[in-house]
């Protein structure tokens, strides 16, 4: 049974271990030449002590130090990397195959629902143990100072399983792997949003006390390694890990603890035709991404106004930021420029799990009913992908309105048509997702989530890579997030969106053609 | 209920389209080195309600799929009233499909999903399928994930019932069925016979293709290995005959069509009988027969034989 659980993570769960492992690794390794010149050093210190990076990146607490330089840095990302991939591997291995009632036939066996699951989590934990373990060494193989590894690695590991304890929990609370993956997330992602307002606002700062990031900042590494915070973190997983167990134990096998209604009166509407339906099964998920992209983007705009003010006032750290690859930071437009460029990765994100879901349909034979009917496959792929079209559009539209409304919040001027204007310059990756999503629903291919994701989210720590070791610029390039112009500061660039639309269009075709002459899998 | 009532192509209509209802020519598909379907020959008239049988894994469901364009042939063809069925937009107006493992939209309550598949479907009576609802004792509002496994084959049912799709193609449709079922499950394939609806009719279940079956087709190892009415089907089996007599004892060995002879007991005799009784009986008489008993082989005995659990592993021929 753990094999089985090892077999469908180990793919995911060996990317993570590398990128959580190697990022700040590769960081740490480029402190020197960032340190080499003074004015330099200065102009970061400045800009990593302004409310609003301090937002985003947490607090600098040991820049001069390779090992806190890479913490700065990378330790959100990973963090976030790592609890976000523990929380859905954990739902997906456990509420994800419970739902479709694949735990039915394993249960018949000797082991209980609970120790099904006890095993199961015992794999995801020694993932995060594993992922952290891996960050330590790199750390310490980069020749950064062991205890602060230690810490940071403890830190990362420490995270996913919290994350996989949470997740643990809403698979036993929800009946659907949908439910249960949306609590976990939201539950990381409100202790993400408190671990900034508590960085970013200085009064606030105790609320770092109240989430698991916090936590983790607040060991220090590299700038005093405390392992209190850390234990705090051990015990409220221990604690969550076993509520989950517990639970397990009382409920039923496919029920939930959180009793849903059984009866209720026919919702007809959405439902005459594929296309309706398809854009019903979107509505779900749209709302739930937009909360997050809404919230994320939100929270930039308010900073927009203090960063750029900020930078503004200080030439020197604003040319030292251009130089770092951050181009007209000392104003909204530039600022929210940047932030934009990064929409494609949630919004792709978005794209590709709406395909997996279809490709879901799919293998647990939910689809035949509807290939049965007079409906090519054409019509059932293409109802999907207009569906997930339009959801990437509001999610797209949901990210400038938010940020317009925080940077309005706040005091400063962003119009709200550079706002679109910046977040549909995304929409060219955002595509070349859907493309790749589904060229790979529509050969049948495993993994649709994940490939989909190459373009936005893989183009993106390609780039950051590219940038921390000071990569050949076609490595850069091969990064289609790279080619995005910053829009509102600049113009779009035109060429490179209708390259890429027009890749993501035969992508789509691609996928069509084979997707028309393959068996289904049911 | 009251779903999109709309323009149903009247069963009747199909019996004079381009073709049989099922039309396979050398239908054969293979997955890597296993011949799933090995060219299938098979013909099903409109308005035929014809039984498919075969032991697990013999490829009925494979068939099917071919069928339904799901799956491509390797070779030869399938066409549905004339359509060949990689058309699937012509040719799934005129059928209906009950997959064998029924999987829902676990958001969906039955009543959503039955407005969805009549929106989707080839057109659907929804008076009909209000009255299968209830016959079927179908709880339309409960969300589809906590139906079981038999609640989500009512659905599936009741939708493909509810069209007036010249055929019905339906996998194993009652075997998450109680016996109350069953039998509203055979009445609904009558109605539908009745409206001159043809069903291929996958099954297991010998008694539910006796009673519903106009033919079978037996398919072992995807060779369609017998196709005929099940009356025929007896006929081409071995009787068991049992006699009691006082004369001497009748002279049966060698006689055409009679094997397995038997002398149970002092004046008794048993054996088996193929084809015309006639001469078995003028050899019976000379022996001054007090009893005669005759047994008919039950469907499963016949099924047994073709299926090649019989004794030898070779399907019996007579
Ligand atoms: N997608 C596939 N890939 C490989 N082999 C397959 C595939 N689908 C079916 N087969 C094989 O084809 C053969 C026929 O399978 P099929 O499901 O058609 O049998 P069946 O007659 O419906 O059996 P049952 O009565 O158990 O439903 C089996 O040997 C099966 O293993
Ligand atoms: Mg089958």
């Amino acid at each position: 049974m753990t094999g089985l659980a090892w077999r469908q993570v180990r793919r995911g769960a060996l990317l993570v271990v590398l990128l959580a492992a190697g990022v700040p690794a590769l960081i740490a390794t480029t402190h020197g030449r960032v340190f080499a010149d003074p004015a330099d050093v200065a102009g970061l210190r400045a800009i990593a002590a302004d409310p609003a990076i301090r937002t985003l990146f947490g607090e600098p607490l040991a820049l001069a130090d390779p090992g806190g330089f890479a913490v700065w840095r990378s330790g959100t990302v990973t963090a976030v990397l790592v609890g976000v991939w523990a929380a859905l591997t954990t739902t997906r291995t456990t509420r994800g195959q419970e739902e479709p009632g694949r735990w039915t036939a394993l249960l018949a066996g000797p082991v209980s629902l609970r120790g099904t699951t006890a095993r199961h989590l015992g794999v995801l934990a020694l993932l995060s143990v594993l992922a952290g373990a891996a960050t330590a060494a790199a750390l310490v193989l980069a020749g950064t100072d062991p205890a602060g590894a230690a810490v940071h690695g403890a830190g990362t590991g420490l995270l996913g399983l919290f994350a996989t304890a949470v997740a643990a929990g809403t698979s036993q609370l929800f009946t659907t792997r949908a439910a249960a993956s949306g609590a976990a997330v939201a539950v990381l992602g409100a202790g993400l949003l408190v671990r900034m307002v508590g960085d970013g606002v200085g009064e606030l700062s105790w609320l770092r006390w109240t989430s698991p990031f916090g936590w983790v900042q607040l060991s220090r590494p590299y700038a005093g390694d405390r392992a209190g915070p850390l234990l705090l973190l051990v015990a409220v997983t221990a604690v969550l890990a076993a509520a989950a167990l517990v639970a397990a134990g009382h409920r039923d096998v496919g029920e939930g603890l959180l009793a849903h209604r059984s009866h209720r009166p026919a919702q007809r509407g959405l439902l005459g035709s594929v296309e309706a339906f398809a854009l019903r099964r979107c509505l779900r998920p749209v709302a739930g991404w937009s909360t997050g992209v809404g919230a994320y983007y939100l929270l930039l705009g308010l900073t927009a106004v203090s960063v750029t003010g900020f930078l503004a006032g200080n030439a020197g750290v604003a040319d030292m930021a251009g130089r770092t690859g951050f181009t007209g930071l000392d104003r909204v437009e530039g600022f929210t420029a940047a932030v934009f460029t990064l929409l494609a990765v949630p919004v792709g994100a978005f794209a590709a799990a709406r395909l997996a879901a279809f490709a879901a349909a799919e293998s647990d034979r939910r689809l035949v009913l509807l290939a049965a009917a007079p409906l090519t496959r054409l019509r059932l792929l293409g109802a999907e992908v207009a569906a997930t079209t339009a959801g990437a559009l509001v999610l797209t539209a949901v990210a400038a309105l938010a940020t317009w409304v925080g940077v309005a919040a706040a005091g400063g001027g962003l119009a709200l048509t550079d706002a679109l204007r910046g977040t549909f310059n995304t929409l060219p990756v955002t595509l070349l997702c859907l493309g790749v999503a589904v060229l790979a629903a529509g050969a049948g291919l495993p993994a649709v989530t994940a490939l989909g994701c190459l373009p936005g989210a893989g183009g993106f720590l390609l780039q950051v890579l590219a940038d921390s070791v000071d990569a050949p610029a076609g490595v850069r390039g091969l990064s289609p997030v790279s080619h995005l112009a910053p829009v509102p500061l600049r113009g779009v660039d035109w060429t490179a969106a209708l390259v890429m639309t027009a890749l993501a269009v035969l992508l789509a075709l691609a996928g069509a053609a084979v997707h028309r002459r393959r068996d289904l899998r049911c | 209920m009251d779903a999109t009532t709309r323009t149903t192509p009247g069963a009747t209509t199909g019996a004079t389209r381009g073709g049989p209802a099922v039309h396979a020519v050398g239908l054969t598909k293979r997955y890597g080195s296993t011949t799933a379907v090995d060219d299938l020959h098979l013909r099903v008239p409109a308005g035929e309600v014809f039984g498919f049988l075969g032991p697990n894994g013999a490829g009925k469901s494979t068939t099917i799929r071919l069928l339904l364009g799901l799956a491509r042939p390797s070779a030869g063809s399938a066409r549905v009233f004339g359509v060949d069925a990689a058309d699937v937009e012509r040719a799934h107006r005129l059928l209906a499909h009950v997959p064998a493992d029924v999987a829902l939209w676990p958001h969906l309550t039955g009543a959503e999903v039955l407005h969805l598949l009549a929106a989707t479907g080839p057109g659907t009576d929804t008076a009909y399928r209000d009255e299968l609802v209830e016959r079927f004792a179908l709880d339309p509002g409960k969300p589809a994930r906590t139906y079981s496994t038999g609640n989500r084959q009512k659905v599936a049912l009741i939708a493909a019932f509810a069209t007036r799709a010249p055929l019905l193609v339906l996998d194993e449709p009652t075997s998450g069925l109680d016996p109350l079922m069953e039998r509203e499950f055979r009445r609904a394939v009558a109605q539908a016979r009745q409206r001159g609806q043809a069903v291929f009719l996958s099954s297991h279940q010998l008694a539910e293709v006796e009673a519903v079956c106009d033919r079978v087709g037996i398919l072992r190892a995807g060779r369609l290995v017998e196709v005929a009415s099940v009356a025929d089907l007896r006929s081409l089996h071995r009787t068991e005959v049992s006699a009691s007599y006082t004369g001497a004892a009748p002279r049966l060995s060698g006689l055409a069509g009679v094997e397995a002879v038997e002398t149970t007991a002092p004046g008794r005799v048993r054996f088996t009988l193929t084809g015309p009784p006639g001469a078995a009986l003028a050899s019976l008489a000379a022996a001054d027969v007090t009893a005669l008993a005759v047994r008919e082989p039950s469907l499963e005995e016949i099924f047994l034989d073709y299926y090649g659990e019989g004794g030898s592993g070779e399907q019996v021929r007579p």
